[in-house]
């Protein structure tokens, strides 16, 4: 696949043009459609008047293809990224910049897109309709533009604080798109949170739905739910059956407090809707059956496990300590097992994201997890903790470890973890 | 509105202040300060003892007011009862026990010193030496967040290097680790910066003696 990012006047929202940065000039930008065992190759472009990477969020992969702030990637250069899906990594993945204190900025101006990887045997219905439901948000001024303040004044802190949000809220690039189902249909969503610091608590007014998926793939077993909280970064991915013939309900997004009581946005509490799902009137699709169950995931070992590594998420901080890139803040060898004890010992919501590796979830505020799952996204609620249990398979490399609200990574709140040979 | 709420809750911790201010008198050591180190010297725990009960740290920060051997010692707030209300705003003592998820347990000496010297919040401002005052400049955080009012440390921070690494010693290596959660402050977006300038609560140091208002012996 051949990957530009550029500078592109775009119709973001209608009637007015903003000027953005697109991948090959769309945002969101083309979807990777991939299979488990696929050599990818990916020539990438940077068009951009500022270095930029791509980070492939979620995949296993060598850390030289990583994207990280490691590599960037000068205005005019191009970079070829290559790496195999491994196998057992079917899933929802997605792609953004990852530049050293501009990946808020970069996705904010319209930089993300999906990566579906497909498996070898999937035991779901081939019959089922696979939607992608990319969320993301912005905010414009009243001509168009993309609204960053700045950094020093009172928008801009709050900005800095919170992790900059707008009260557009997208689905694929669109405001409120329509999916159409028939009435008995199941269809498999793949729902990816591409915002920079928009936490989505979904749900589909009037129905429950099938959870199937996380980050890293299937589930054992689906789970119904009545909503989802997607953190940043996070994916899931859902069924959804039509309802009667020739009825509508609406995906909305649910108030969800996430924020510092000093900067909480005044319409934090409002609901808003996401997309419109309509039951068309054709008769009813045939009935499909849902496995009860979808794949064995083996649990991390914690008896294996050789360290416990403390992570404590203040405000803008880890252990105390802003980003730097020449320190090594964890330090360990392919292959180990170790357990992540992470705090967050603020009154903020901290979603935690780990590059490289899949992690399992031991227990959150000591509960234990109710079921296994392979994540690379953990959202640490404001003043709370919670265990996950990683092994760092295959590949050494300096991998980062950060808040996923953008604007916190780009002010420092990231470490490294060197995973030596 | 908010504005003014928020000025007169500043009245009211002034006078909160000026109570501690008369109730804690200590010598002015001189000197700089050594580097952090995590675990203080007996001789330095007991001074930082000392400075913490005539500090009447416990009158806020726990139910059992400056009895080191009382139940609740320094936990922070338990009920409502020990919460403030600073204009619109709640503000909470916290727990100074070196608790890692709910205390002071992840911060280090040098953030503890930092918030008794600047009134910067540890958990929200990285662990570094701060050389100015000026936000944005030698350390001092461009967007800084204070300590909620009524928390004394406009008086604090006269202390000496020396008396402030006391106190962080004795709280991180003289007490027991007790969790309990307290709920953040609530505060003004800029967290409380407008409140805390030079105009409103003086230079750091101190003008030299005399002043105007003082007079040579």
């Amino acid at each position: 696949m051949n990957l530009t990012a550029a500078v592109a006047r775009l119709s973001l929202q209608p009637g007015v043009t903003s000027e953005a940065f697109a991948y090959n000039g769309h945002v969101p930008g083309p979807t990777l459609d991939v299979r488990e065992g696929d050599h990818v190759i990916i020539h990438f472009r940077n068009n951009l008047p500022e270095p930029t990477t791509v980070h492939w969020h979620g995949i296993h992969l060598p850390f030289e293809s990583d994207g990280s702030p490691f590599h960037p990637i000068k205005h005019g250069e191009s970079h070829t990224y290559e790496f195999t899906v491994r196998p057992g990594t079917a899933g929802t993945y997605w792609y953004h910049p990852h530049p050293d204190r501009r990946t808020g900025f970069a996705i904010g101006k319209g930089l993300f897109g999906a990566i579906v990887v497909h498996a070898a045997h999937d035991p779901l219905p081939s019959s089922l309709a696979d939607k992608l439901l990319i969320l993301s948000d912005n905010r414009f001024l009243n001509d168009g533009t993309i609204d960053f303040p700045d950094s020093a004044s009172e928008r801009g802190g709050i900005d800095e604080e919170n992790g900059r949000e707008g009260p557009a809220l997208f689905v694929n690039g669109q405001h409120m798109p329509t999916i159409s189902i028939r009435s008995g249909e199941v269809q498999r969503w793949r729902v990816i949170n591409a915002s920079a610091g928009r936490i989505f608590r979904i749900a589909l007014a009037g129905r429950t739905m099938l959870q199937v998926g996380t980050d890293g793939g299937l589930i054992e077993k689906p789970v119904e739910v009545k909503e989802v909280l997607l953190t940043t970064g996070e994916r899931a991915e859902l069924l959804v059956r039509g309802g009667a013939r020739g009825t509508r309900t609406v995906l909305q997004n649910l108030p969800y407090d996430r924020y510092s009581p000093n900067t909480r946005p005044a319409d934090w509490n409002v609901t808003r809707d996401l997309l419109s799902l309509e039951t068309t009137s054709a008769p009813p699709a045939a009935p499909v059956t849902i496995p009860s169950r979808l794949r064995t995931i083996v649990a991390l070992d914690t008896a294996e496990a050789t360290a416990v590594r403390t992570v404590v998420f203040g405000q803008g901080i880890i252990n105390g300590k802003t980003m730097d890139m020449s320190r090594v803040d964890v330090s360990t060898h392919v292959g180990a097992t170790e357990i992540w004890d992470i705090v967050n010992i603020v009154g903020m919501d901290h979603p935690f994201h780990l590059h490289g590796f899949q992690f399992q979830v031991l227990d959150r505020d000591g509960v234990r997890e109710p079921y296994l799952a392979w994540k690379d996204m953990l959202n640490i609620p404001k003043h709370s903790t919670a265990r996950i249990i990683v092994r760092y398979d295959d590949y050494p490399g300096k991998w980062m470890f950060h808040c996923h609200i953008l604007d916190h990574e780009d002010h420092g709140m990231m470490g490294v973890l060197e995973v030596l040979k | 509105m908010t504005r003014r709420s928020t000025g007169l809750l500043v009245c009211l911790s002034s006078i909160v202040v000026l109570l501690f201010a008369t109730a804690y008198r200590v010598p002015a050591a001189s000197g700089k300060a050594g580097p952090p180190s995590d675990r203080g010297s007996q001789d330095q725990i007991l001074a930082g003892r000392r400075l913490v009960l005539s500090s009447a740290c416990g009158d806020c920060h726990g139910y059992a007011g400056n009895n080191p051997a009382g139940a609740g010692f320094l936990v922070g707030m338990k009920d409502t009862t020990q919460q403030f209300r600073i204009g619109p705003f709640i503000t909470r003592p916290k727990n100074l026990t070196p608790d890692v998820a709910t205390g002071i347990g992840s911060f280090t000496e040098r953030q503890i010193f930092n918030a008794l010297r600047y009134g910067l919040r540890p958990e929200e401002t990285p662990d570094v030496q701060i050389t100015s005052t000026v936000p944005g400049q030698g350390g001092f955080p461009l967007h800084p967040h204070y300590l909620a009012p009524p928390m004394p440390w406009p008086s604090w921070r006269n202390m000496s290097d020396e008396e402030l690494l006391a106190i962080a010693a004795y709280l991180k290596n003289g007490l027991k680790p007790v969790r309990n959660k307290v709920a953040d402050s609530e505060g003004p977006p800029d967290f409380w910066a407008s409140e805390y300038t030079v105009a409103k609560i003086g230079p750091y140091p101190a003008a030299p003696f005399p002043t105007a208002n003082e007079k040579a012996p």
